[in-house]
């Protein structure tokens, strides 16, 4: 039988030999262990299976153990292109299946997580940890580390990338707005000719370029919303993960709107003014 | 051919402005779509590049689970014995990783005590009788036999910039192999030069030293273990993996290649996705973006191409001009694109090489031929869609009707 190597709880790489078709009886002695969805699902396990573990990835000292259940791993946004071939074992028996010999290590352990009673300063109680016990590394749950840095990152990445793509847009408006002006030429200079003012051709164009800014930026958030679905469905598929990829929020849309409705404005603005400015009789082409 | 080329030439400069700004809009998204591609399979390319500057083409690990996540090797010499026995193998070093911390300066103060700066380190640990996997920026490499007491030491740039360390310089080290807490000896070492480790991040304090000094830094704790053994074969590098796992099939052996595949499946498929995701959605921008230029400038343009067609010029030349007339926007657009996305390619890998535990060595973007191939390809593609609306147009225009309603309007 072909031995699997999976995690075991903070990180131990185990051999995991699996024993197909052996149905657990209720007085099996064996201890019981919790295997992820994602390894059932690959090594074909069920619950009642029996498999044999090892801390040696050769699967010496292998030791019995039956699924006592199938569990979805916590999303993990830093671990979503790996494979969550995980098991969870109780502390003893990771300890008994991790000993090695020497009774000076008998009990390693990676982490203790500690829940402060309400109201405790997390950040006190790490310093005091840290005086009391060196050589330990103590720190609250919400400090800076790795994985703040690497979502800060990224959030960088996408917001730059959205700046080139909003600069592309301008442009683009900028283009087409000076099109559609130029369209209008002559209808401007015959305003121009039955007594509008400058000031009120501008305000006029002013509010329609608002009006369709406004439009297409509200056009936008709702395709954003209508697909945003579409790509979570897509990426949860393709990483096997409930993590959710894409996310339209409240502040996101205004984020856009105050993008997008200004810089419509703009173009319009500069698109009619290098018209307006043109005298009477070259607006009508005479 | 070169007559509906003229033709839509002149349609373009009697409108320079639109004309610049339709450039502009596709220079923009051609730079986005570009860097993409250069994102799709920069870190693949960057790592791969990484991997072959060792000067290994197979590595040997105890499992899947890539150091320092998985379990060392154990009897590490013996397996090294087996694998450097092997016709195709050229040769083999074993590689270690540990903890270390500095336990001294090797420096005193005005009071005759010595100094100490406290600072874990990783200390990489190999054989120095193999080419070594770094590169020396100063002073000399580790020694393959013990010339005095000192034993030699490698720093990278880190090191030395923070405890003013130059070649020469005295350090005692502390092994951090046992429990928490555990006093180990402190051993003495006379920096030997300063290297560039080829993993190091940005904020990576990292040294090099020899096998032998593994077993003064963890005292008792060590063990003939190794976290890897890097190999070099003779020639073909799947048939020294092959022979590799025949002797030692306990082990996991992979080539550079396969572990090249392996990140490129796994670790780095979220870039892979996302320049995926983006390139298609910059080229349907562009497409759009040309599209509906050419469709109002079309548009505008009716009486007057009904004008030419009455006056003789064919259907095959209009709707090639305005043919030619999107190639023409999308070629200076997609050219221009080419700097802007280079310097922009620039600017976002400075962003993203700041996510903890890149490599200094390894990049984000890298230029390749093929992706010069896909972005002119894409961007043709996008030109000749977008065109395909306003020809349409051109070509089932109604010449006299369009007349007609041009005199009344």
């Amino acid at each position: 039988m072909t031995a699997r190597r999976i995690v075991l709880l903070g990180g131990l790489v185990a051999a995991l030999a699996a024993v197909p078709g052996s149905v657990a009886r209720q007085e099996d002695p064996a201890p019981a262990v919790l295997v992820s969805r994602q390894l059932a699902d690959r090594e074909g396990l069920r619950v009642g299976d029996r498999v044999r573990l090892s801390a040696d990835p050769t699967g010496n000292g292998a030791e019995g153990f039956r699924i006592e259940g199938i569990y979805e791993p916590m999303a993990d946004p830093m671990r979503f292109a790996q494979s969550r071939l995980e098991a969870r074992l109780h502390l003893p028996d990771l300890l008994a299946l991790t000993a090695d010999g020497d009774p000076g290590i008998a009990e390693p352990i990676t982490t203790i997580n500690v829940d402060l009673v309400e109201g405790a300063d997390a950040r006190a109680f790490a310093a005091d940890v840290r005086a009391r016990l060196p050589g330990l590394v103590a720190r609250p749950t919400d400090a800076p580390n790795e994985r703040t840095t690497t979502f800060l990152v990224l959030e960088r990445f996408h917001l730059a990338i959205a700046v080139v793509t909003v600069v592309g847009s301008a442009v683009f408006l900028l283009a087409l707005m000076v099109m559609l002006v130029d369209e209008r030429r002559s209808t401007v200079g015959i305003l121009r000719l039955i007594g509008f003012t400058r000031r009120r051709i501008l305000v006029q164009v002013l509010a329609e370029g608002a009006l369709i800014a406004l439009a297409g930026a509200i056009f936008g958030i709702l395709f954003a919303l209508a697909t945003e679905g579409l790509f979570n469905r897509f990426f949860q598929w393709r990483y096997d993960t409930p993590l959710v990829f894409l996310r339209i929020t409240p502040a996101v849309a205004a984020q856009s709107l105050l993008l997008a409705v200004p810089l419509g404005i703009a173009a319009s603005l500069i698109a009619s003014w290098t018209l307006l400015r043109q005298r009477l009789l070259a607006l009508i082409r005479r | 051919m070169s007559r509906a080329f003229r033709f839509a030439w002149l349609s373009i400069v009697r409108q320079p402005s639109r004309a610049l700004l339709g450039v502009l809009g596709i220079a923009a998204v051609g730079a986005l779509l570009f860097d993409m591609l250069l994102l799709s399979r920069g870190l693949v390319l960057s790592f791969r590049d990484l991997l072959g500057r060792e000067g290994f083409d197979v590595r040997v690990i105890a499992t899947e689970a890539p150091p320092p996540l998985g379990p060392p090797i154990d009897n590490a010499t013996s397996a090294a014995a087996a694998i450097a026995a092997l016709a195709d193998v050229e040769a083999v070093s074993q590689i270690r990783f540990l903890d270390v911390e500095i336990a001294g300066s090797g420096r005193v103060d005005a009071a005759g005590l010595e100094t100490t700066a406290s600072s874990d380190l990783e200390f990489i640990a190999i054989d120095p009788r193999v080419r070594s996997p770094w590169t020396i920026l100063e002073g000399r490499d580790l020694a393959a036999e013990s010339s005095g007491e000192a034993r030699p030491l490698l720093v990278n740039r880190l090191v030395a910039r923070q405890l003013d360390l130059s070649p020469g310089s005295a350090v005692t080290l502390r092994g951090l192999c046992g429990r928490a807490g555990e006093a180990l000896p402190a051993v003495p070492f006379t920096v030997a030069g300063i290297a560039e480790f080829p993993f190091d991040d940005e904020r990576a304090k990292t040294v090099g030293g020899r096998l032998e000094d593994v077993e003064r830094l963890c005292g008792e704790r060590a063990d003939d273990a190794a976290d890897a053994l890097l190999v070099r074969s003779r020639g073909d590098a799947d048939a020294t993996a092959a022979a590799i796992r025949a002797v030692r099939p306990e082990l996991h052996v992979a080539t550079n290649e396969e572990l090249v595949e392996r990140f490129s499946r796994v670790e780095f498929s979220y870039f892979r996705q996302i320049s995926f995701v983006l390139a298609s959605v910059t080229v349907f921008f562009g497409f759009l973006l040309i599209a509906v230029l050419l469709t109002v400038s079309v548009n505008q343009r009716l009486g007057e191409i009904a004008a030419l067609r009455a006056l003789g010029l064919s259907r095959g030349r209009v709707v090639a001009g305005v043919l030619w007339e999107s190639v023409m926007l999308v070629g200076a657009g997609g050219l221009l694109a080419i700097p802007f996305g280079l310097a922009l390619s620039a600017w976002l890998d400075r962003i993203l090489r700041a996510l903890p535990g890149i490599p200094v060595a390894v990049s984000f973007f890298v230029f390749e031929p093929r992706a010069l191939a896909l972005h002119a390809a894409l961007l043709a593609v996008a030109a000749v869609a977008a065109a395909l609306y306003p020809m349409r147009i051109v070509a089932t225009l109604p010449i006299a009707a369009t007349l007609r309603r041009e005199v009344v309007s």
